[in-house]
């Protein structure tokens, strides 16, 4: 950079012109500008503002509160609701059992209103029954100016409940929800009422069994009781006396619902086990091709099975799980594999005709590839074999053999007297050309049977 | 009329009124030096707000010695940098225009062909990094060496920078200049 270049003036105008020039910054700029220090003011510690930690305390302050108020009584408000009288209540009958409340202490909102309940409850009998009944007024002075609700509740010490089974209630603290306050005598009764009623039960065919499970039930409600019934699988129906499948192992518990005449409503229940069953499967490995006398070996493939039974088709059993067996004679035998589980719950399965065959054949290919680097000689070995390189047949107890293989214009291109040598595709040192190649074989099978096949096989270009 | 000590306490503070206060007396000030450093204008409008945020949360750094104006600039300056650095991920390519060498004369400018929103076109219209280092020198006063610094690149690439930034300018001042005589 040098000064010549500075002297036409470009920096002092751009300074001139810029260095202290003002923009108007219209009004929406501002708002947004402010908008933004507002909310960035908001997420920033700063005690002379309210921000996000002034929030996050007063609403933990609020959860607590809230949460002191919840778990206590629940109930306040229906207690206060109630239009109880200013007076503090005890409805207590001399000869009846009684529920010892809990004394309030003076300032101690949630233990009152917990025990307004209870007043609540003393109340709605009291009122029924204050004639009759002999009611002790306890006024527990001094305590109800402590209290800060507007509206202030009885406070009961010692409340009695109806009990027409003459049970003894349980004193101490009782929930709310242990005393029904409008009735004790009906809803608060039903269970005492149910000992006097016929108890409702029902009856199964089967308590536990192997899946698939058919289980019959018969209830004993009384006539004309709506009844309904839930299998504890999703299953329901409302017939008296059903019949049930349960199909998927599992412990499932049945419940029956009674709705009697009068509208009460009885349950009972009871538990159905359903096992699962064992799978049996097995494998036959025997020699090929097969002489009598050989071994043949089962192996147990079940799942699930701790016992098994062996048929092996020939009058001999066996409980090992994986046994073998010699058969005297070749024939059709029928192999039975049973299993049982722990829970004694069977399964099957039968392999048929074992032993026919005594398992001699022969099979052809109907194409190979021959290798096109130069003749192989026909040798093969079944397992390396792969690319099928060479044509020859898979075959099993075979001791007379003779292969014939012809091109298409008669040329007799291989033959070969032994099942291990097959043909590589070549003759006369030269790879044969690809196309279509007749065949034909003759020979005897160990037993004496005789076989005459032919066919065709494709040479395919490598 | 709040007095400049009475508005930076009460910014610091975070006084409601204070903060109004210091918008109202330097915003259009530090606009016009955002409008230097940016494209265009909302981009300028984008560089006042992050700066005016900085000043509110930290004026209580401003140590008194200097002028209040110049610090405040400083800091819109720096917000400036700071929002070219952050753009050069997304900006990095750029105008071949700016590679043609100009032929450029030795006559000076006179001061009234054109006004302040042309100087901002003309500039806005530079590609950031030669805006940037034009800016910092020609009109901050930076040593290059201190523009090496701050924008984190070579000396010689900020003399190379300025001195191309500098032929582009006056290219287009001269068109100007022509297109304004016609």
């Amino acid at each position: 950079m040098t000064e010549e270049e500075r002297n036409d003036g470009l920096e002092d105008l751009f300074r001139k012109k810029l260095e202290e020039n003002e923009m108007e910054t219209e009004g929406a700029l501002t708002s947004r500008v402010m908008h933004s220090l507002q909310r960035r003011e908001f997420f920033r510690f700063n005690l002379l503002r309210f921000n996000i930690y002034y929030l996050t305390f007063s609403l933990a302050a609020l959860t607590v509160a809230g949460l002191i108020l919840l778990t206590g009584p629940r109930d306040a408000e229906e207690a206060s609701g109630d239009g109880l009288p200013q007076q503090a209540v005890t409805a207590a009958r001399t000869d009846e059992p009684v529920l010892q409340g809990e004394v309030p202490q003076a300032g101690d909102t949630m233990k009152t209103s917990a025990l307004r309940v209870r007043a609540a409850t003393a109340q709605d009998e009291a009122s029924g029954t204050v004639d009759t009944s002999g009611t002790i007024t306890e006024k527990i002075t001094g305590r109800e100016t402590a209290i800060p609700h507007t509206r202030p509740v009885a406070e009961t010490v010692k409340v009695s409940t109806v009990n027409t089974a003459g049970i003894n209630t349980a004193t101490g603290r009782t929930g709310p929800g242990n005393i029904n306050p409008a009735a004790g005598t009906t809803a608060g009764g039903r269970i005492a009422a149910d000992t006097t009623a016929m108890i409702l039960s029902f009856e199964t065919s089967a308590s536990s069994g192997c899946v698939p499970l058919h289980v019959s039930f018969a209830c004993n409600a009384e006539e004309n009781a709506r009844i309904s019934w839930t299998f504890g699988d999703g299953g329901t129906t409302s017939l008296r006396n059903p019949d049930y499948i349960f199909d998927i192992p599992g412990s499932y518990r049945v419940t029956l619902t009674a709705i009697d005449s009068r509208g009460h409503a009885s349950v009972a229940s009871a538990v159905i086990e359903v096992w699962e069953r064992p799978k049996a499967a097995f494998e036959v490995r025997k020699n090929e091709p097969f002489d009598e006398g050989d071994k043949v070996v089962f192996v147990n493939l079940s799942s699930g099975a701790a016992e098994y039974l062996w048929d092996f088709g020939d009058g001999v059993f066996s409980a090992l799980p994986d046994p073998s067996h010699r058969y005297e004679q070749m024939g059709k035998y029928n192999v039975m594999l049973i299993a049982w589980s722990a829970e004694g719950c069977a399964d099957s399965v039968m392999v048929s005709d074992l032993l026919t065959d005594r398992g001699m054949y022969i099979r052809f290919p109907n194409a190979f590839i021959p290798n096109s680097g130069g003749p192989t000689g026909g040798y093969y070995n079944l397992r390396t074999d792969e690319e099928s390189s060479v044509f020859h047949p898979v075959a099993s107890g075979v001791s007379e053999y003779n292969l014939k293989i012809y091109s298409k214009a008669g040329l007799m291109v291989f033959g070969s007297d032994d099942t291990e040598v097959g043909w590589d595709g070549y003759y006369r040192g030269e790879l044969c050309a690809p196309g279509v190649y007749v065949w034909k074989v003759r020979g005897r099978y160990r037993d004496g049977r005789e076989f005459i096949m032919a066919g065709d096989v494709t040479l395919l270009k490598y | 009329m709040m007095s400049e000590q009475h508005i930076i306490d009460g910014c610091i503070r975070h006084n409601r009124k204070a903060q109004q206060a210091l918008w109202r007396q330097h915003s259009g000030y530090l606009l016009a030096v955002c409008m230097r450093y940016a494209t265009d204008r909302p981009e300028a409008e984008d560089m006042l707000q992050e700066a005016f945020l900085k000043i509110y949360f930290n004026i209580g750094e401003y140590s008194g010695t200097g002028s209040f104006r110049g610090w405040l600039r400083k800091v819109t300056v720096n917000t400036a940098i700071t929002c070219y650095h952050r753009n050069l991920r997304y900006k990095h390519n750029v105008d071949i225009d700016d590679y043609v060498s100009t032929e450029t004369g030795t006559a000076g400018f006179e001061e009234d062909f054109c006004n302040a929103e042309d100087l901002y076109r003309v500039l806005g219209e530079l590609s950031p990094g030669y805006r940037m280092v034009f800016n910092l020198y020609a009109i901050e006063g930076y040593m290059h060496h201190e523009i090496a610094e701050m924008l984190g690149i070579d000396v010689n690439t900020s003399k190379s920078q300025y001195s191309r930034a500098r032929a582009i300018l006056r290219k287009k001042l001269e068109d100007l200049a022509d297109m304004n005589k016609r």
